[in-house]
């Protein structure tokens, strides 16, 4: 071997190591440039801000819009955020600080298993499993002691199916503890165990530390798990397409069948027989992945300042 | 009451909600693999490994097409992300090691593992599956591989970043080119990390079903033929699911069964193996 | 990592040519309508084991078969709405029938067996607008004296997806309801007032399944496979039907196919004294130029008209006429494809 073969094997390594890096660059424009181009003509026929304000999905005319998967996105994301996150919280305390240490790593593992568990699992539990559940039991409950108060009432009407926004957001939530949890718990975990000793010393119990020197400290790195989590639960699909019953409306009751962007283009990306009808269903898929990607990065942000303000 | 007590009080109460969380975690966890256990179980024979799908109607039918198309079809997507992935973790490490690029691009691979995955189905049918004519295991493939590259790429990375600097000073007082080093030392010394990467990543894309929706489609014959579409486990647990006939919900749930089994063993080898060579938990 | 690299060599080498070794068979692939799915993969079972030809179909809603025909990426699609035939000049395509069925109106509701409960179009037209929403509601008790129906509210089914069985149903709404016309009109997807989408026939059929007091519309095969309660439901003559053979049959003796139309026809509201009012056939497309594929699909085709009624009637769907299959065969030959 002479000293420039060496040379060129080694910039070769160097070029292909490099293309693959860039890869991921290339697939996160291509994906951009691909979507926009194939959902162009929906965007000039449509619009930016009448196909996002538009609850028309209208196969039949030929016109559409995105508001009332926009809607359904939305109430099943925040929706499971909001079941989630306190449970999540509990979980990350309860293996930081609570448990004793040889329960620790097993159950912080266990936890995360959740989230290898893959989506259409869920999926089929959500349809076979749980919404029976929810329809016989936690529904009509639900029902008799929330349905009666004013306002509240509005998301409790209709008739208890199971198949419907909260049994998507309860299945969603399920799916998202264990990302929540486990960047809850890394984050508590930075915090130096002097400042928490120096509290115990002052008599704090142990709540109290939690609630005052734990928390405020990791305050950034929960919110980013939070985002985070806001960001997958965005994206999910075959979890949610078992029990969300696929129907465009905007509706005040919780206990009705809606559509989410994900699932619509699950169910409807083979079947568009008109070119207005696959771009518009490609124009959702643009604004998702714009959305999850624009959540993800503030996600990342919140997450990568919590590492360097320990650094 | 005095506020000692009340602290107390507060401090009980405060840490047995935590607990109470923490289980009602564990709860569902075991619930849900309980579930499909318990209803899977009945449906595992024979049959389902050595058979193809039968008309609706009649008996004994199996996923034998399934199986080995969901196999065919990871097995590629692995062939495809993993080294792609590897290398681009190697030049981030390496190569860029402290350079912005590096930061960036290792920003922009967190972001995209947690992209929804039937974008990249999306995205893969505009650039593979239309202009090429049609459905294909191929296109199904890719789309994993586009999911697979990030994770591999960013543990790869990681575990890279974790081999002591020392080490590659000795290898280049040896007058070894980059490559080499790279090659015969870090990998070597990275191997059990590096591997982790692979089975998580083949953990992560055994279960999805919404990338290969309108890539692989779904074949009710066998077909071993990757330019054709593919039968998949998942698109067929979703079809069978949402079918009618009650031969096809106990064959859903066995499927069901049979990929749990196979992604919690991944999951937690891969974990296994990171405590034993590294003590730390897995990132990604 | 040598090993490993050459485990992986060997296994990838192996696997790639086990995969061209299946490589010769004829495969043919068709995607469409679920409306057909179970005749068309009993059909394509029976086939595969005389003639080695697999034909893979795969139902994804008719919506779709139009779509992946126009595409190209399948070599056959299939639909329920059959196309007109400038819209099959514009993409360059053929159509035949293959196969008539019934759309039945299933229900679920505890104590009510199949055939027992009574609809008619009106009823089953305010029913889907939403207009109509309890079981015990004055419009569906004048038409069942004597039924305990509950004050329950109506869970109404629909498709999710682009379906030819939506097409026939939303058209046989259409054509009987002018209210039904003017606010959703016919199509393969429709935008619904009321009511929670399954994703095929089976998607459809499973929730009724599931879910108490519901309504759905499904073929007559899905509804015969899961014990689905179907409704009697009166036709343009004024006589209560029960779906089945014979009405089926009766509803398809009035059909008039022409091929000089490329087939094109609805079935609904036939005029039959003993009618079933929601019929229709599903139709075969092919795209012109795919020569080579198109022979061996009608192949399959010609095999089924000879050789699959039998599976056809035990199914519960009607095989064509003879006079039909002839004009088809005719039609084929027109365009060079037979």
């Amino acid at each position: 071997m002479t000293r420039s073969k060496k040379n060129f094997v080694d910039i070769f390594f160097l070029s292909i190591s490099a293309i693959a890096s860039l890869s991921v660059l290339l697939l996160i424009i291509g994906i951009l440039y691909v979507l926009i181009s194939e959902s162009s003509p929906a965007i000039e026929k449509f619009g930016v801000w009448r196909f996002i304000s538009s609850t028309d999905w209208n196969p039949v005319k030929g016109s559409f819009g995105a508001a009332t998967t926009l809607f359904g996105t939305a109430i099943t994301t925040v929706l499971s955020i909001l079941i989630a996150v306190p449970v999540a919280i509990g979980i990350a305390i309860f293996v930081t600080e609570i448990a004793p240490s040889f329960l620790k790593g097993p159950i912080g593992a266990a936890i995360e298993l959740l989230a290898a568990i893959p989506s259409i699992i869920y999926g089929m539990w959500g349809l076979f499993t749980l919404a029976p559940i929810m329809s016989n039991y936690i529904e009509p409950a639900l029902q008799k002691s929330f349905g009666r108060l004013p306002f509240v009432g509005m998301l409790f009407e209709g008739t208890p199916m199971g198949i419907d926004l909260l049994t998507a957001s309860v299945i969603l939530s399920i799916m998202i503890i264990p990302f929540t949890a486990s960047i809850s718990r890394d984050a508590f975990n930075l915090t130096p165990t002097v400042t928490k000793e120096s509290a115990y010393a002052l008599g704090a119990t142990k709540w109290e530390v939690v609630k005052n020197v734990v928390i405020p400290y990791s305050k950034l790195g929960v919110f980013g798990g939070i985002v985070l989590s806001l960001g997958r639960a965005l994206g999910e699909t075959m979890a949610v397409a078992f029990v969300l019953g696929n129907n465009h409306q905007i509706t005040a009751s919780l206990f009705d069948a809606a559509a989410t962007i994900t699932v619509t283009l699950a169910n409807e990306f083979t079947e568009a027989d008109s070119d207005i009808y696959l771009s518009s269903l490609f124009y959702l898929a643009l604004i998702l992945f714009v959305m999850s990607f624009v959540v993800l990065a503030i996600a990342k942000f919140f997450i990568l300042k919590t590492e360097k303000g320990i650094k | 009451m005095n506020t000692a007590q009340v602290r107390k009080l507060k401090n009980g109460i405060a840490l047995t909600v935590c607990t109470l969380a923490a289980f009602l975690g564990l709860f569902w966890l075991f619930f849900i693999i309980w579930d499909v256990f318990f209803n899977g179980i009945g449906g595992l024979n024979l049959a389902l490994f050595m058979n193809d799908p039968v008309p609706p109607g009649l008996e004994g039918g199996g996923l034998r097409n399934a199986f080995v198309g969901h196999l065919m079809i990871t097995f590629f997507a692995t062939l495809i992300g993993v080294p792609i992935g590897i290398l681009g973790g190697t030049f981030l490490a390496e190569y860029a090691r402290g350079r912005k690029i590096a930061r960036l691009i290792s920003v922009l691979s967190d972001i995209m593992v947690s992209v929804p995955s039937i974008v990249i189905g999306t995205f893969i049918y505009a650039v593979i599956v239309k202009p090429v004519g049609h459905f294909s295991g191929w296109a199904g493939a890719v789309a994993l591989a586009i999911i697979m590259i990030p994770v591999v790429l960013r543990t790869t990375e990681d575990m890279l970043s974790l081999v002591p600097w020392t080490l590659r000073e000795a290898a280049f007082a040896l007058g070894a080119p980059y490559y080499k080093v790279i090659i015969h030392v870090i990998y070597r010394a990275a191997a059990a990390g590096i591997l982790t990467g692979i089975l998580l990543s083949i953990a992560r894309v055994v279960g999805e079903t919404a990338p290969l929706l309108f890539t692989s489609f779904n074949n009710s014959f066998f077909s071993a033929n990757m330019n054709e579409p593919v039968s998949s486990l998942t698109v067929s647990i979703f079809q069978y699911a949402m079918g009618p006939y009650d031969s096809w919900h106990s064959q859903a749930w066995a499927s069901s069964l049979m990929i749990t089994v196979f992604i919690l063993v991944l999951a937690v080898l891969g974990r296994l193996l990171l405590a034993w060579r590294y003590g730390k938990r897995p990132t990604i | 990592m040598n090993k490993i690299l050459s485990v992986f060599t060997v296994l990838a080498v192996s696997l790639l040519s086990f995969g061209n070794s299946f490589a010769d068979d004829t495969k043919l692939n068709g995607a469409g309508a679920s409306f057909p799915y179970p005749v068309y993969s009993a059909w394509a079972y029976d086939y595969s084991k005389i003639s080695g030809v697999k034909l893979n179909y795969q139902s994804i809603g008719s919506g779709g078969g139009i779509r992946q025909i126009i595409n190209r990426t399948v070599d056959f699609g299939a639909s329920d709405a059959p196309l007109k035939p400038d819209e099959l000049e514009k993409d360059n395509l053929l159509q035949f029938p293959a196969v008539i069925g019934g759309v039945v109106i299933v229900v679920n509701i505890p104590g009510i067996k199949a055939g027992e409960l009574r609809l008619d179009s009106n009823v089953l037209s305010k029913v889907y607008l939403g207009e109509i929403s309890y079981w015990d509601d004055g419009k569906i008790k004048q038409l069942n004296p004597g039924k305990a129906l509950l004050h329950k509210k109506i869970t109404v089914v629909h498709r999710s997806d682009g379906s030819g069985t939506t097409a026939i149903f939303t058209d046989y709404l259409s054509a009987v309801s002018s209210d039904w016309k003017e606010k959703v009109g016919a199509g393969t997807s429709v935008k619904w007032t009321v009511g929670i989408g399954g994703k095929g026939n089976e998607g459809v059929a499973n929730y009724v399944k599931r879910v108490g007091h519901s309504i759905g519309y499904v073929e007559f095969a899905y509804a015969k496979e899961n014990n689905l309660s179907y409704t009697l439901l009166k036709n343009s003559s004024g006589n209560f039907v029960e779906p089945g053979f014979e009405s089926f049959e009766d509803a398809a003796r009035s059909a008039n196919f022409d091929p000089k139309k490329d087939f094109y026809l609805w079935l609904n509201n036939a005029p039959g004294k003993n009618a079933w009012p929601i019929a229709g056939a599903t139709f075969i497309l092919l795209a012109k130029e795919k020569k080579e594929s198109n022979i061996n699909v009608v192949k399959f085709y010609d095999w089924a008209f000879k050789k699959g009624d039998q599976t056809a009637k035990r199914l519960i769907y009607i095989p064509l006429p003879l006079s039909l299959k002839n004009k088809i065969r005719g039609y084929w030959k027109t365009n060079r494809v037979y």
